[in-house]
């Protein structure tokens, strides 16, 4: 009896087969997207490992930096400093040992690169890492590089991320400057350095367009024919240190930085000893390296929430498809109580069956995740420019995603079933289960309407979990599609609002210390309008925690009218010669230090503490920046400028002499496009999930709006055969999804903020602020989204109001 | 008395894989303005099929059937096949009793009324006021369906079947649901309100107790018609 019985279930079940298809489709949507972000989580935490680490293969990155850009230390002033830093090693506590003290020199300036489009002067970083160097070297991983490093005095290895680009193949000649010089190289290989994952120029966290900015190893003998100077001048010290000692994470309330902070005590020391002036950074203070760790942080933690509210949809609509469907049953177990069969007789088939369907969705979506997991792998990958070598699946992933999917489906199917099968048979089967008392408070709220509206809105309340179910999955899929958009608006604005609008320099010309007399000079010769800048990363505060943040010193003559105008929030812009120098702070550092326009507050500019007095607070700023008048910053550091904007008439553009005078140049027009292609790429990387989510908003609000037109077969056949045209229930009905529609669009709109002020509260930290605008045209989108799914739900409730067979329905009224 | 409605050799067939079924196989009669008549017949003997054609819920596939409108003066042919123009017919002729009464349970007993006035776009709150009165309900106005008692219930779908004036009353097994106390109240006060509203009225049912209710009884069986009798009851 019982396999007749569940023959018959599945029979009966599969009378249902677009709601089977879709609890399916929901299960493996759950579990493809469980499979997908889990797998892509797992795979993403050992991507930098595998680069960074301290092996034949890996590229050894240091611990320690040590640099002072405006310095040529001798290979005597390195050896001293090692030398004292090894003795103060030996008498210390520490117990890690030393693995290495090296000295390089690393320089900005330029490649003379000709295309079909003519000479380009393009922005570049050089390496010069001696043979045999022990940290920070070129990585160039099996099958993901070619080539091999620089050795010769004319050789050099180009970064990958550029190279196809720029359409260079081993072998090539390329030409090269350092300010002053220039020389021409030999490609011998294409790789990756862990400083460089992000090729964004030093003090900017905006790459530019892929071969727009580039970075070169070259050896140490190589850098020294570049720049004229003998081998083993360095500007740059790194340490690398027995395993890897815990740093501070400038993302945490905690602070970590206790083993690092004991080198950087003997490091101190020794730079005294040595008589060295220098900045020392670990992993947590060197930009490149920790924006790139936040960032894979910012999408590790992004996929633990996208997975719980994809999963949230697919589970909620599994609930309540799977208990519509066996709720649809309730009259033949009522027939079947009738006839005698027993209770667990009939429970074993409604137990079963949603294992079954379940099953069946868990199996596919295992299947599918591995594929789904390994395009987002790829997709960041492309994004990053850095390849992910070592890829797997856990099994415990798909165990945990399936064993949770499954109990989701067996509850939400057995549930219903249980309640079915201790229904009074007889109460079922006269209707009298179905009885019930209207709302009171509905009734009063909407007595004063036309019955007609009033039905429709009591009729759309009368089932509010259902209705808050549905409200809250829509928000929860509005939440993945609006609150990326919110974000990306709000990025938009800040990243490229205010280089766009706000400021009108054509170049930004690095320059060399005290050189900034040719610059000058070239403007003039060509009627260029120029403005002097000092822009250094070498600022710094302790935080109420206690933690050094550091943040970006920028020198300006004039904050209203010159080339750089800067977006004032509250308060006013720096003037000049005060006893205490005027200073303005960007808006995310003055919220995460807690200051306050009028405040003064003492900070370290290039390591010399120094009060300032707080007069304003600057907008639309994505990194930590303090605005001084430049001749108060000129004063304070002895720098009169660091680059030069320029402003070209008509016909006039960057040339060759132009990059022989500079350390460097930087177009705006450049740097726009790469932000607006930094801002596509992130918004791809989210697509996937935003149009996940406009699909779930479509199959949510349809479940629900077919569940709500089936279930009002009674009332409106009812009404059918009273006389009530398919025009007026039409009419209804449309109400009715305009009225779900507006209430959904509201919810969405308040959970897609709420999603993005999360979000950015997630990505938000001292190197990124991400602030959060409402920009009405994304909310009114999404309210409007809503409202039109809803309302191309009506057309099919009146196709089947037109379809209803009246005969039919009039003998299940009467019986 | 005024001819209100005309079937002849009326026939509704159904193609079954067994063969055709005749479930009205040549019927014809007449009805008269301000008749009570009951359709009497064993289950499967065509009397809800009858129903059905007269409320324009079904396609007769053969035969003709007239409605005479009181107010045209005129016979016209009951629309067929069209859902819509069907609709309309039903609209503004024909009011109707389910066995199960079929009340909308969000709406409140009064609101049951008004919702059928306002589709027929004869929205009339005294008038509904008045018909529950008539029904003996005007205590119930503001309760839900579910509140009141199923013969209650019965009473107020009377008065909500005639609170757009429909020129034709039908009920198919109305008092089916109802033990046989409330059945006489339900059909007293349906005697009442077609009386007092001049409406013509034909219930479907197999209950012989209800003959003493109608002025003229048809027993139908097969799909025809074996007898079509007047009673003594005062119309």
């Amino acid at each position: 009896m019982s396999a007749l019985l569940n023959k018959r279930l599945a029979r009966s079940l599969w009378r249902t087969k677009l709601r089977l298809s879709a609890v399916i489709l929901m299960v493996f949507v759950g579990v493809f997207a469980g499979v997908t972000f889990g797998g892509y989580a797992y795979n993403l935490g050992g991507m930098y490992d595998t680069m960074q680490a301290d092996d034949e293969g890996g590229a050894n990155l240091a611990d320690l930096w040590i640099d002072n850009r405006s310095a040529a230390w001798t290979p005597e002033q390195v050896n001293t400093f090692c030398d004292a830093l090894g003795a103060a090693w030996d008498s210390s506590t520490v117990s890690q040992s030393l693995d290495s003290c090296e000295g390089r020199s690393v320089t900005q300036g330029a490649m003379f690169h000709t295309n079909d489009t003519g000479e380009h002067i393009i922005n570049s970083l050089w390496h010069g890492i001696p043979d045999g160097a022990n940290a920070d070297r070129v990585w160039m991983p099996k099958g993901h590089s070619e080539g091999r490093t620089a050795i010769a005095a004319d050789e050099i290895v180009i970064d990958a991320h550029v190279t196809e680009a720029l359409e260079l193949s081993l072998g090539d000649t390329v030409r090269i400057g350092a300010g002053n010089a220039t020389a021409d190289f030999t490609l011998v290989g294409m790789g990756y350095h862990p400083l460089h994952v992000i090729m964004a120029p030093e003090g900017t966290l905006f790459p530019p367009e892929s071969g727009e900015y580039v970075v070169g190893y070259l050896s140490d003998a190589g850098m020294a024919r570049l720049t004229g100077e003998v081998i083993g001048i360095s500007n740059i010290i790194m340490l690398d240190v027995e395993g890897t000692p815990s740093f501070d994470l400038p993302d945490t309330g905690e602070y970590e930085g206790e083993e690092i902070d004991a080198v950087k005590q003997l490091v101190d020391a020794a730079l005294a000893e040595s008589e060295l002036d220098a900045r020392v950074r670990d992993r947590g203070q060197n930009e490149p390296i920790e924006v790139m760790r936040q960032d894979l942080k910012g999408t590790e933690r992004t996929t633990v929430p996208f997975t719980v509210m994809i999963a949230s949809i697919a589970a909620i609509t599994i609930v309540l498809s799977l208990q519509r469907l066996v709720q649809s049953q309730a009259k033949e177990i009522a027939v079947l109580r009738t006839l005698g069969v027993k209770r667990s007789s009939l429970m074993t088939g409604y137990l079963a069956a949603p294992l079954v369907i379940g099953g069946i969705g868990c199996a596919l979506g295992a299947l599918a995740g591995p594929v789904g997991m390994n395009g987002m792998l790829d997709f960041y990958q492309d994004l990053v420019g850095v390849p992910i070598v070592e890829r797997s699946v856990p099994p415990s992933i798909i165990g945990s995603v399936v064993s949770s999917t499954m109990i989701v489906v067996f509850l939400s199917g057995a549930f219903p079933a249980w309640k079915a099968s201790r229904l009074d048979p007889l109460a079922v089967l006269s209707g009298q289960n179905e009885m019930r008392v209207g709302s009171n408070l509905l009734r009063k709220l909407t007595s004063w309407m036309p019955t007609t509206l009033g039905l429709s809105i009591r009729s759309s309340m009368r089932k509010p979990i259902r209705l808050t179910m549905t409200f809250i999955a829509v928000g929860i899929s509005l939440m993945l599609f609006g609150s990326i958009q919110m974000m990306s608006a709000g990025l938009q604005d800040t990243m490229v609002g205010g280089l766009e609008d706000d400021q009108t320099w054509d170049a930004q010309v690095y320059i060399l210390p005290e050189a900034e007399g040719p610059v000058v000079d070239w403007a003039n010769n060509n009627s260029a309008s120029y403005e002097m800048i000092i822009e250094m990363p070498l600022g710094s505060v302790s935080d109420g925690d206690g933690i050094d943040r550091v943040f970006t010193l920028v020198g300006l003559d004039s904050f209203d009218d010159g080339m750089r105008s800067v977006s004032v929030l509250e308060g006013g812009t720096p003037t000049p010669d005060a006893a205490i120098p005027r200073v303005m702070m960007d808006e995310g550092s003055m919220n995460f230090l807690d200051w306050k326009v009028g405040d003064q507050h003492t900070v370290r500019l290039n390591g010399a503490e120094q009060d300032v007095e707080i007069v304003g607070t600057s907008a639309a700023e994505l990194a930590r920046t303090m605005y001084f008048h430049r001749d108060d910053l000129s004063n304070l550091l002895g720098v009169n400028a660091t680059s030069i904007y320029l402003e070209f008439p008509s016909g006039v553009a960057v040339d060759s002499a132009l990059g022989e005078a500079s350390a460097g140049i930087v177009e705006r027009q450049t740097l726009l496009n790469g932000i607006n292609s930094l801002l596509d790429q992130q918004t791809q990387i989210f697509q996937t999930m935003m149009y996940l989510g406009l699909l779930f908003t479509v199959v949510v609000m349809f479940n629900t709006m077919i569940m709500n037109v089936a279930e009002r077969d009674f009332e409106l056949a009812t009404l059918r055969v009273l006389g009530a045209s398919t025009r007026s229930l039409g009419t209804m009905l449309l109400f009715e999804s305009l009225l779900i529609g507006i209430i959904g669009g509201i919810v969405g709109v308040l959970f897609a903020y709420g999603g993005a002020v999360g979000l950015a509260a997630s990505f938000s930290s001292w190197q990124f602020f991400v602030p959060v605008t409402i920009v009405p045209s994304v909310a009114w989108q999404l309210m409007s989204g809503v409202i039109l799914i809803a309302v191309a739900m009506t057309p099919f409730g009146v196709w089947r109001l037109r379809k209803m067979d009246l005969v039919e329905k009039v003998k299940d009224l009467s019986s | 008395m005024n001819k209100l409605l005309q079937m002849e050799n009326l026939e509704r067939h159904y193609e079954t894989p067994a063969g055709v079924v005749k479930a009205l196989d040549g019927v014809t009669f007449e009805i008269y303005e301000g008749e009570r008549v009951i359709l009497l017949g064993p289950s499967g003997s065509g009397k809800t099929t009858l129903l059905n054609c007269l409320s324009a819920l079904d396609s007769p596939t053969g035969g003709e059937y007239t409605f005479t409108s009181a107010k045209m003066e005129e016979m016209d042919q009951v629309p067929r096949n069209n859902s819509e123009k069907m609709t309309s017919f039903r609209r503004e002729n024909i009011g109707y009793v389910f066995q199960f009464f079929n009340l909308l349970q969000d709406l409140t007993v009064l609101e049951n009324i008004l919702l059928i006035q306002e589709l027929a776009g004869k929205k009339d709150p005294a008038r509904a006021k008045e018909l529950l009165k008539l029904v003996g309900l005007e205590a119930e106005t503001n309760r839900f369906p579910g509140e009141i008692s199923g013969g209650q219930q019965q009473r107020v779908a009377i008065a909500r079947s005639i609170a757009k004036r429909p020129t034709l009353l039908l009920g198919d097994e109305l008092t089916g649901n109802l033990d046989t106390e409330t059945s006489n109240k339900v059909m007293e006060a349906l005697v009442s309100a077609c009386k007092q509203e001049n409406i013509t009225s034909v219930f479907v049912t197999h209950d012989e107790g209800l003959v003493k209710y109608a002025t003229r009884v048809i027993r139908i069986d097969s799909g025809k018609i074996v007898s079509d009798e007047q009673t003594n009851n005062d119309s």
